[in-house]
């Protein structure tokens, strides 16, 4: 018999705020002493009342608008009770009755083709503390500087159907965020995780199969192994009774390549979900919503179109380009400045994206300044600064993002000599020093030239055009009786 | 309410009850079962759903840092803390 996979995914996502979203705390903790960004509130002590921060509702109506989901006007917050040292309020505050949006479509694409996730929800909620189990024996230390930092979940509906389709609906989230700058969106900070619902049933079966959940995975690869070895454990199970399916929470061990069972799955009903008596609703009125709509960020599907039908672009560089938001805005701001959009892309391809690589840089953590860059480009093209020394200033660029390229240049000696007088004497003085490569050259030995060529260039500085200076180098030899 | 449903409320809630209030708590829920069961028969067909049974809105906040408080303070009346943290009997076998 065959089977299907069908899977649904909670994806949750730590917004780009700066303070938290019930108090006033830093949402920025990543490496600070334990308990440094804390405060009665977000340690869950009594009789602190939260206060909501209008920034995180406007991030979570952004990321509703960007997945196609309805915008509740009305969104409220509600308790959702448990006992566990890394919640001091023994309950989180999240959205149950009516979360922020629902009801989206995200469009994927796979080597299958294109398919439409359905969004069940987004909601804001508050993120847990720290637990630190190995300090002290028998003792479980609590850091609450995570406390209360906000996050949305965002839950599909079980319309996925295999590791392939889940990595392209997380890349395509990951996407979506960041052109709306919400969220950073890295699974390995942290700032994304995801639970996998997963279950099988026979193909063509309407009815479900029992659902086992994997919790907290943090890496792409890692969903996939865990998403591979459920389905097969799922299988075995239904086909040969290998052991009793049951709706259970399970952790992914990825050095084990096993997933090992947690507890028994709650259901909503164990989490006694209740109206927050402390949050009135939030109500979104036509000028919030309109402002927010108006905020948010050409698609990128749309800029794609434009930078192939517009800028003329190949479908490849502004596919490249269009990966990440942080490219596309320095690109743009280059191309306004030096005024050709092929040089500006070539650059940012070349160069700027193989920099960031080099950094081990994601391309959304580029700060570049793409009105400074395409002064650079500009340097360039107009034969002031050679592209060699062009690339090492931006190097430079790439530590300081307020750098002028032209300044640096002519302080460092990086501007191309017009001095012919002085390319003349370089060359002569090559030659003079390099009989057995002239000879060579004349001799019909092509590669001899580099010899000649690379000492000019070094006793330049890098400081002419490489073109020309072959062109009067070849030029020199072939004077030579 | 059947005596399964209570045992894992109970646990939920980290409640110890006995004989006598298990029957109690029974009852006293099969009498509002009872009357709920009244509102369901309700019809709520093309009625708004009730947000919230206050008809006033929230305030907001906008989003700044205002870090005012010291870890010393908030730790005083901890009953365990060590190197910054707070400190709790080991919650993981």
């Amino acid at each position: 018999m065959r089977y299907e996979t069908v899977i649904g995914l909670e994806v949750h996502v730590e917004l780009a705020t700066d303070s938290k979203i019930f108090c006033s705390c830093s949402a920025h903790s990543y490496g600070a002493e334990p308990n440094t960004h804390v405060c009665p509130a977000c340690c869950g002590m009594p009789g602190m009342l939260p206060i909501v921060n209008k920034r995180v509702v406007d991030f979570g109506m952004k990321a509703g608008m960007m997945l196609n989901c309805h915008i509740n006007r009305t969104t409220t917050f509600d308790k959702k009770s448990y006992y566990y040292p890394d919640l001091p309020a023994a309950f989180q505050t999240t959205q149950w009755f009516s979360p922020v949006a629902v009801n989206g479509l995200v469009e994927i694409e796979t080597k299958d083709g294109k398919k439409g996730i359905r969004i069940k929800q987004i909601h804001m909620e508050e993120d847990a503390g720290k637990l630190v189990h190995d300090i002290r024996e028998g003792t479980t230390h609590v850091d609450f500087n995570r406390t209360s930092v906000p996050l949305i979940e965002i839950v599909s509906q079980p319309d996925l159907s295999s590791a392939d389709e889940v990595e392209a609906y997380l890349d395509r989230l990951k996407t979506l965020l960041r052109y709306a700058r919400v969220a950073e969106c890295e699974m390995a900070h942290g700032t994304m995780r995801c639970d996998v619902n997963l279950s099988v049933r026979p193909e063509g079966a309407t009815e479900y199969g029992v659902r086992t959940e994997i919790k907290n995975m943090n890496s792409i690869e890692a969903i996939k192994r865990a998403i591979e070895y459920e389905t097969a454990r799922h299988i075995d199970a239904v086909e040969n009774g290998t052991e009793v399916l049951v709706q259970e929470t399970r952790r992914w061990d990825d050095i084990k390549g096993k997933s090992f069972a947690m507890r028994t799955k709650e259901t909503a009903g164990d989490y006694r979900y209740f109206p927050d008596p402390n949050i009135m609703p939030v109500v979104i009125d036509d000028t919030w919503f309109e402002k927010i709509k108006a905020s948010l960020p050409e698609f990128p599907e749309t800029k794609l179109a434009r930078y192939t039908e517009e800028y003329a672009l190949t479908e490849y560089d502004a596919k490249r380009l269009c990966e990440s938001i942080a490219l596309c805005e320095c690109f743009e701001g280059a191309m306004k400045v030096c005024g050709n959009a092929k040089d500006a892309a070539n650059w940012m391809i070349s160069d700027v994206m193989k920099t960031l690589n080099a950094r081990q840089m994601t391309y959304d953590m580029l700060k570049l300044n793409g009105e400074t860059l395409g002064k650079l480009i500009k340097l360039v093209a107009d034969g002031k600064v050679s592209r060699p020394n062009g690339r090492k200033i931006l190097d430079v660029m790439f530590d300081d993002s307020r750098l002028d390229p032209e300044a640096y240049a002519k302080e460092n000696s990086l501007i191309i000599s017009t001095d012919t007088g002085l390319v003349d004497k370089v060359i002569q003085a090559a030659i003079a020093s390099d009989p057995k490569a002239v000879a060579d050259f004349k001799g019909g030995k092509e590669k001899a030239l580099m010899a000649l060529f690379g000492k000019c260039m070094k006793e330049l500085r890098g400081n002419c055009n490489p073109q020309e200076l072959r062109t009067l180098l070849i030029d020199a030899i072939n004077k030579i009786d | 309410m059947d005596r399964e449903t209570l045992r894992k409320l109970a646990m939920l809630n980290q409640l110890s009850l006995n004989e006598e209030q298990k029957a109690s708590v029974i009852a006293f829920f099969a009498k509002r079962d009872e009357e709920l069961g009244v509102l369901n028969n309700i019809d709520t067909e093309n009625v708004e759903r009730m947000v919230h049974v206050c008809p006033i809105e929230t305030v907001v906040r906008e989003d700044v840092i205002d870090q005012k408080f010291q870890r010393e303070d908030l730790q005083k009346g901890a009953v365990d803390t060590d190197e910054g943290y707070w400190c709790v009997p080991r919650v993981v076998e």
